[in-house]
């Protein structure tokens, strides 16, 4: 192998251990997860093809696994020098909470304010960028989804608590 | 072959389908030519969109993202030395220097002629070669498929075979992540730890749109905004006249396209190397191969030969074998059997309309991209501009809302934000991605024939060894395991030896 796997952070190790521990717990709890009570011999199951896989999947992770218990002299935690994904963070963060939220105030607030924010966290300044842009975008959106592909949206929560 | 040709043709001409193809032709020049984005994420991104069209419009449009994406993405490479698309880095290797020659012109004819003429000669192989292909496989039965399958997902690992074992791994979670949901040929719930929500299982579509959709765009909010002074361009349109120049390297053009082609044929060998391999050649083949690297024509149009022959290339095995190249046709296969199509040798047979519409699309593509770049060029060429963070937001957005309007449910939508957690992990730590959608893709066709075999061989795996087309598959699939694994093994050796 060449240079670069050797000198390779710590951090691919323990993804690919986690990996494994994720196969090697999926292949041991399979008999309960995997409903083979049917006529078909194991050969024709439903078992057969994920005890294969995830077995690969425990095989592949083992050099890893090795690796994350006895380290290499030299082996560091150090990834790419990136540093901390702060922003990213928090850009992942309010799409998570636009998509909780699409229930309780619905898809034209939630758009907006994604990207809104987003965009303010992202460092854009400016009305352009903060108010007229999200305000068009959204309104492509929903003109697109709701009007012309039909896509059903939830009613807002919101909205029909005012209503009430 | 002719009559199917012309229905075809007839079909590819509707206006719905041009619609679609203009459409997607200028989505992918766009993707292309903003670097990190490309090509897969504006595949994605239309993916929801799909649902609403006829098959052949839903292929003809994330055809046109898929050959649109290699035509961009020569241009910032070109004017910036930034590749919009990772195969066009050698392009940048002449182009660059010809645009600090104050050549920029002489640079993006060449390129243009050459993803034009590359895309024509693939797709001319195409026509030809898939019916030959699909005759061989006439002849496969389950047995046959699995090895072909095993033989294409091998290929695959082995691409990345200094990740290899990230690379099995993620190949097995994209299989694993294939088997959860009720089993299609017994009905038995597998893998969906007593939630109804995973009883239907996890689609290609928020898989592949969280990876690409929201995981891409997770990694271009750390980006920073590209600088874009040097950018010269002497008009707003190409100079015709320097691309009659760039037509007397015909020959380099020619076996540019014919390389690009049967790389594009084996999976997992990408559009980087056939770009390298075409370069390489054009350079050993040369007159004068002492002025590659410093600023010849010649250079760009042999790379972007090599790397716009690789679509069509890649629909070869894809159309009759089943079984997707690269990520990018792996989309492709999810749409065709999301509508009910199965890709195979009987698909030529059985739909040979469909399949010759595709091939004129192909064709209209390659006319429309290079139509748009040579008339459109400083516009275009000016996208690069747009801040890489406001595209991030506004593509996720569009991605999680597509989702969700595929079935209308918010657990599909929250299943491509963990892909999208997944993906930005597996890109940050460049993990070959490609791997775990393959995983996706292949994993039901896969389990199905290795069942199939199985019970054809009464539970006896030796069905795999006694038929010769799958006991050749299994051979050539050892082979390119072992051949790569032993040759590492020996220049280690050599190098740890004391001189």
């Amino acid at each position: 192998m060449n240079q670069e796997t050797k000198a390779q952070s710590r951090v691919h190790d323990l993804l690919s251990a986690s990996l494994g521990a994720f196969a090697a717990f999926c292949l041991i709890t399979s008999p309960w997860n995997v409903d083979t009570e049917g006529p078909d011999p194991f050969y024709k199951g439903p078992l057969i093809f994920p005890i294969m896989v995830l077995s690969m999947m425990v095989l592949a992770a083992l050099p890893a696994c090795r690796r994350l218990f006895s380290p290499a002299d030299g082996s560091s935690w150090r990834l790419d020098g990136g540093g901390y994904p702060r922003k990213t963070l928090m850009v992942l963060g309010l799409l998570i909470a636009m998509l909780a939220g699409l229930n309780l105030i619905g898809l034209e607030v939630c758009a907006l304010a994604f990207l809104s924010v987003s965009l303010y966290i992202l460092g854009h300044r400016g009305p352009f960028k903060l108010i007229v842009l999200p305000l068009v975008m959204t309104g492509l959106i929903v003109l697109i989804f709701k009007h012309f592909l039909g896509v059903f949206f939830p009613t807002p929560l919101i909205a029909e608590w005012i209503w009430e | 072959m002719w009559d199917n040709l012309i229905s075809g043709a007839i079909a590819a001409l509707t206006a719905a389908n041009l619609a679609s193809l203009v459409f997607g032709t200028f989505v992918g020049i766009v993707v292309g030519i903003l670097p990190g984005i490309g090509p897969m994420v504006g595949m994605v991104m239309l993916l929801p969109f799909t649902f609403a069209l006829a098959p052949d419009v839903a292929l003809s449009l994330l055809l046109g993202v898929f050959c649109g994406g290699y035509f961009g993405g020569a241009v910032p490479a070109i004017l910036m030395r930034t590749p919009g698309v990772p195969s066009s880095l050698v392009t940048s290797f002449d182009g660059f220097p010809l645009t600090q020659k104050g050549e920029a012109q002489t640079a993006l004819s060449a390129a243009l002629l050459g993803s034009f003429g590359g895309g024509i000669i693939s797709v001319i192989i195409l026509v030809f070669l898939a019916p030959l292909l699909a005759h061989v496989a006439a002849n496969f039965g389950p047995p046959e498929y699995f090895a072909a399958g095993l033989f294409g997902v091998t290929l695959v690992v082995m691409a990345n075979r200094d990740r290899m074992m990230q690379g099995i791994l993620l190949l097995g979670l994209g299989l694993w992540f294939s088997t959860v949901g009720i089993d299609g040929a017994t009905l038995s719930p597998r893998f969906n730890f007593g939630t109804l929500s995973l009883q239907n299982g996890l689609d290609i579509v928020p898989v592949c749109l969280g990876l690409f959709g929201v995981g891409q765009t997770l990694l271009l909010v750390e980006r920073k905004i590209l600088k874009t002074d040097q950018m010269n361009l002497t008009r707003s349109t190409l100079d015709f006249s320097k691309l009659w120049g760039t037509l007397r390297y015909w020959k380099t053009l020619i076996k540019s396209g014919v390389i690009g082609t049967f790389v594009g044929l084996l999976p997992g060998t990408g559009s980087i190397l056939a770009s390298f391999l075409s370069y390489e050649a054009a350079k050993r083949s040369s007159k004068r191969p002492q002025d590659f690297g410093q600023g010849t024509p010649e250079g760009c149009l042999a790379s972007e030969a090599g790397n716009n022959a690789v679509p069509a290339g890649a629909m070869i095995p894809l159309l009759t074998l089943g079984i997707p190249g690269d990520a990018l046709s792996a989309v492709l296969l999810g749409v065709f059997t999301i509508n009910g199509i199965y890709p195979g040798p009987l698909l030529l047979v059985k739909e040979p309309v469909l399949i010759n519409t595709l091939y004129c699309s192909i064709f209209m593509i390659n006319i429309a991209a290079f139509l748009m770049l040579a008339f459109w060029l400083k516009p275009f060429a000016m996208i690069v501009r747009i801040p890489a963070t406001l595209l991030a937001v506004n593509i996720m957005l569009i991605s999680v809302v597509g989702i969700y309007a595929v079935n209308t449910r918010i657990f599909d939508a929250a299943v491509a934000v963990f892909m999208g957690v997944l993906g930005y992990i597996l890109l940050r730590l460049k993990w070959p991605v490609v791997s775990l959608v393959m995983g996706v893709v292949l994993g039901e066709i896969l389990e199905t024939r290795l069942r199939e075999s199985l019970s054809i061989g009464e539970g006896n795996p030796l069905i795999f060894f006694t038929r010769p087309i799958s006991l050749a598959l299994i051979i050539l699939t050892i082979l390119i395991v072992a051949i790569p694994l032993y040759k590492d093994r020996r220049r280690t050796t050599i190098e740890r030896k004391p001189t």
